[in-house]
């Protein structure tokens, strides 16, 4: 049986880094991901107390992705949204001299700027995938859609991310 | 056979039955397209899966922690709101005894009293404030 950890400090030492690239691939920038696994541990030491024993993984990124909506409505609300990182370090990498290092952060900055591009779905479901290493199951159990809607996004989030990245 | 497009990001993932995936090999080994298809999603899924993994920072915690610190008076709410409510109530239930009745005064009294200056909306009427009985005011 999946051992569940007590504490919120426990899944933040077990699960916090997990997260924070979940939030960060999300978001695109650093204060915001920082914003989001705060909300997420908080969200977490309060449900440990009612938490049924079951997925605690299903239910731990049921918790993340509900805390990531929940930031995107209000940013909707608020119209300044912080300019991802990779922007700054594009515009401050794009005066230096092309080397190893620059080109592999230029190719991670065009991957997450294409990342941000996709619709939300599309986005949570590859990150979810690719960056979080969730199975479609799992994700489907996250995000509470059928496995089918799960490879559908995947795929179609794949095929946006390739005509952005051409 | 239609190319089973949606099934390639699946087939690559893991995620196809032995059945599923026998039948997508054997499709994309005569479909040029779905071949191509299969060989740019893989360089996308790589790419995504490549993206280097970022350390959390250590002030995550910072004010999780801080919170931490106050859980017992938290954990007493209930018990604090209690005694707070009876308090309060103390309070009214002891101002209630110990004040007279109140009578009504007007604005001009209280002005020329007190010399306090007050402007209202004379679209409400005439003005006035309930205070408690200053007897001195109707001398």
């Amino acid at each position: 049986m999946e051992s569940v950890p007590l504490t919120w400090e426990e899944v933040a030492r077990v699960y916090g880094r997990k997260i924070y690239n979940f939030a960060y691939r999300l978001t695109g920038n650093s204060a915001d991901a920082h914003d989001l696994v705060q909300e997420v541990l908080l969200r977490v030491r309060k449900g440990l107390a009612n938490y049924q024993p079951g997925s605690f993984e299903g239910w731990l990124w049921r918790i993340t992705r509900n805390a990531f909506l929940d930031e995107v409505r209000k940013q909707k609300r608020r119209p300044t949204a912080p300019i991802p990182d990779e922007i700054d370090r594009w515009d401050a990498a794009t005066t230096e001299s092309a080397d190893l290092e620059f080109d592999r952060i230029s190719l991670g900055d065009d991957i997450q700027k294409a990342l941000l591009e996709l619709p939300i779905e599309f986005r949570e479901a590859v990150v979810l995938c690719d960056v979080v290493g969730l199975s479609y199951e799992e994700i489907a159990s996250a995000v509470a859609v059928p496995v089918g809607t799960v490879r559908s996004r995947i795929h179609r989030g794949r095929k946006q991310l390739r005509e952005l990245l051409e | 056979m239609t190319h089973p497009s949606e099934s390639i990001s699946a087939y690559l993932d893991g995620e196809l039955t032995a059945g599923e995936r026998g039948e997508l090999g054997q499709h994309i080994s005569t479909c040029g397209r779905c071949a191509a298809d299969l060989e740019d999603l893989q360089r996308v899924r790589a790419a995504v899966r490549a993206l280097p993994v970022l350390e959390m920072p250590d002030d995550v915690y910072g004010q999780l922690r801080e919170d931490d610190r106050v859980v017992p008076l938290h954990r007493n709410r209930g018990v604090w709101v209690g005694a707070a409510a009876a308090v309060v109530a103390l309070v009214i239930a002891v101002a209630a005894l110990v004040t007279p009745p109140a009578s009504s005064v007007t604005i001009d009294q209280l002005s020329s009293r007190f010399g306090a200056r007050v402007s209202l909306d004379p679209a409400f009427g005439p003005a006035k404030v309930i205070v408690p009985d200053f007897a001195e005011l109707h001398e």
